[in-house]
């Protein structure tokens, strides 16, 4: 590769972490949102907190739905989510975090996908 | 892509057993491949209703992660005349394994559920199940919850008794509903209203009216199933009987609607 070549991928890469940090900046400015929205009393994280049935029943509707759906797929991004529940997929981001924030469930980003999933096998023991 | 069918009740003695394993019957003898489930720790059924013998591996041994869920099943195809295929998994009816599944925390049933919801990949995709019915146990406990949550479909069990009513409804509600499950009710052990001239259709309007959800069977309540002690799978061994004749409209029904 020429010292030209490599001089011209420095702006690229630049530009996608620059990319990168602001999709980071945006889904904690989503998750602010939803705290303002729902209250921080809902959204506080549960040491070791098992996403069992019983806590699957007393979530607000709105986590339920993402957190069944989660468990559902097994491990999928906001954007599969979001065309399972048919909301939009800010929105699926926001309740998703919500929940990585609480202990429910864990993320996982692999280049620039963010996986979420439930840390069934972790716990084992 | 097959289904998974969760039959559920409120409250115990509705029905539940007799109807799973008859509408199992009634799917094999459509020519279904049909998987029957007991997951009723607390109360195992199917091992003595099936007149087991040795079983391997429990269902047990497969959500306590030790054993792969082919080796919890049991090949009954051949005690069912029809095309299809009888598969049953069963719970271990020893005191020890009940003691056992009762006091599991809830990490272990959060794994459950895992591997409840993995049997859609492994059964449905993989090995071509048409129908996986689970024979939970009644009210809120957490392996019928597990049930309900992997499943498509809710079939729930209930009678007329006035705490059974009320407690399937609460249940509509404030379970099923919660989890945005498909909903549908048997009513079982109906006495016949001889004073009454409303038709059948009638009948189920007055009671889907009642639970707001379809209601896709009603069963009166039949002597010749109590005097058989459990001990008669009607579907198979009295294909004639009123009771197995409202079975096969039940599952063409669930079959056209699923």
């Amino acid at each position: 590769m020429s010292k030209q070549e490599v001089l011209g991928k420095k702006p690229l890469q630049i530009l996608e972490k620059i990319r990168e940090n602001l999709e980071r900046l945006n889904e904690k400015i989503e998750v602010m949102i939803e705290l303002q929205k729902h209250g921080r009393k809902d959204i506080q994280p549960i040491p070791e907190a098992p996403l069992d049935v019983m806590t699957l029943l007393s979530m607000p509707d709105h986590l339920r739905k993402t957190a069944m759906t989660v468990c559902k797929l097994g491990r999928a991004t906001a954007e599969e989510i979001a065309q399972q529940t048919h909301r939009a997929r800010a929105v699926e981001s926001a309740y998703l975090n919500q929940l990585v924030i609480m202990g429910y469930l864990k993320k996982e980003r692999k280049g620039r996908k963010a996986y979420f999933y439930v840390d069934r096998e972790i716990q084992e023991g | 892509m097959g289904k998974i069918i969760a039959v559920h009740s409120y409250k115990g003695g509705t029905g539940k057993t007799l109807l799973s394993v008859n509408l199992a019957t009634t799917f094999v003898r459509h020519g279904k491949k049909v998987c029957l489930m007991d997951i009723d720790f607390r109360a195992p059924s199917l091992y003595t209703i099936l007149k087991m013998g040795k079983v391997e591996c429990w269902l047990n041994d497969y959500l306590n992660g030790t054993c792969e869920i082919d080796k919890a099943l049991v090949d009954l195809s051949d005690r069912i005349q029809g095309n299809g295929k009888l598969f049953v998994g069963f719970a271990n009816p020893a005191t020890e394994a009940i003691r056992e599944m009762s006091a599991k925390d809830r990490k272990w049933e959060m794994r459950a559920l895992g591997r409840l919801l993995a049997l859609r990949n492994s059964l449905l995709n993989n090995k071509s199940f048409d129908y996986l019915i689970f024979d939970t146990s009644p009210g809120l406990q957490y392996s019928s919850i597990n049930a309900i949550v992997a499943a498509d479909l809710v079939l729930v069990a209930t009678t007329l008794d006035r705490s059974d009513v009320d407690g399937t409804k609460r249940m509509l509600h404030e379970l099923y509903d919660l989890f945005e499950k498909k909903t549908e009710i048997v009513l079982n052990k109906v006495l016949n209203d001889f004073s009454s001239k409303a038709t059948k259709e009638e009948k189920q309007t007055k009671f889907e009216d009642m639970y707001q959800v379809p209601v896709v069977g009603i069963v009166p309540c039949f002597c010749d199933i109590l005097k058989a002690e459990g001990g008669i799978i009607f579907a198979n061994e009295r294909q004639t009987h009123p009771f197995a004749r409202i079975l096969d409209e039940i599952a063409t029904k669930i079959d056209n609607n699923i």
